[in-house]
């Protein structure tokens, strides 16, 4: 009973390569001989037939609908921002967290250097843009000086010009006759 | 085109994976969003064929895993009818499909894919040692198991 347990058990392991066909001879040989003597055996063998006669029926096709949903999602994937620009969530969220931090550290006294650290460069930025405020103003008084000068001289031209003029037409007595 | 070549065994193995339309589908999308969003990552070195497959699978384990609960609503076999067969015989193969369907449904999920790419999807041993990455001697060995172990539950049923 035992032998027999035991050559089920390595028959068991042979049927399907033997309804596969993929045993040596001597393999196939002794699974058909023992199928002969063991119903038992005989009787996985059909199932396992039958089975494999059975499973192809459940292969279905892609229905229409979702295959044409595939191809738009593919189109979408392709124009995504994310293709474009892969890193661009990382730096988001990267330049997101610094600025949680910046927030922080200024505002509460967690960390008392970064703090001071942080006050002394807020500081310095202030000062910086203080001081190009007032470059960018000295700059723009002085084009307008530049302009009124500019404005004097041709108005001080424009009446030399006439003088001359005037005293070239009473020469040639053009005015007073 | 990836969809014109995979979309129909990716959403077989979803569909006999999960057993009814509507998560084949939901699954099938995932599947290839996934494949979109991985691509810069696979090893043209390796067998495009064989990465899908696998994804797939995995992407199936993972979501039996996670709705083991409510996994077995199974869908009625509607589209089988053969012209020279009569209504009654068809009722019977839809019964017969939809009890196999259902009992697919109870191996356990790394039989199951076995099942599905040998039998159903109809892969070479080879190509689905490739896919899963196991000697070719133990993928024979465990689909022969998993075919035993379904012959019986289809067997009881």
């Amino acid at each position: 009973m035992n032998n027999k347990n035991l050559d089920c058990k390595k028959i068991e392991e042979l049927l399907s390569g033997f309804i596969e066909n993929d045993l040596s001879p001597d393999e196939r040989r002794n699974v058909e001989q023992h199928l002969a003597s063991c119903s038992k055996c005989s009787e996985k063998e059909e199932n396992i037939l039958h089975l494999r006669s059975v499973l192809p029926e459940l292969t279905t096709d892609i229905p229409f609908f979702m295959k044409n949903r595939l191809y738009y999602i593919a189109e979408a994937e392709e124009h995504e921002p994310d293709k474009q620009w892969p890193y661009i969530k990382w730096v988001a969220a990267a330049i997101g967290t610094i600025i949680l931090f910046l927030n922080l550290f200024y505002f509460t006294n967690i960390f008392p250097a970064a703090n001071k650290t942080l006050h002394t460069a807020v500081a310095g930025i202030e000062k910086f843009v203080v001081e190009t405020e007032a470059f960018f103003e000295r700059i723009k008084e002085s084009n307008n000086n530049l302009r009124i000068n500019k404005n004097e001289s041709i108005s001080k031209n424009d009446e030399e010009e006439t003088e001359k003029e005037t005293t070239k037409m009473t020469k040639k007595g053009v005015i007073y006759g | 085109m990836l969809i014109d070549k995979y979309s129909n065994s990716v959403y077989n193995l979803a569909y006999n994976f999960c057993g009814n339309k509507d998560d084949a589908s939901d699954i099938t999308q995932d599947i290839f969003i996934k494949i979109y969003n991985n691509i810069d990552k696979f090893n043209e070195n390796y067998n495009l064929s064989s990465w899908i497959m696998r994804l797939s699978k995995n992407h199936c384990i993972d979501h039996w895993r996670k709705n083991k609960k409510n996994a077995l609503r199974i869908d009625f076999e509607e589209n089988l009818a053969v012209e020279d067969e009569s209504p009654e015989e068809e009722l019977i193969k839809s019964r017969e499909i939809e009890d196999l369907r259902e009992t697919l449904l109870k191996l356990k999920p790394e039989y199951r894919a076995l099942i599905i790419f040998r039998d159903i999807n109809n892969n070479s041993y080879q190509e689905i040692s490739e896919l899963l990455d196991i000697p070719l001697g133990t993928v024979k060995s465990r689909i022969n198991r998993a075919r035993i172990q379904l012959a019986g539950l289809y067997k009881n049923e």
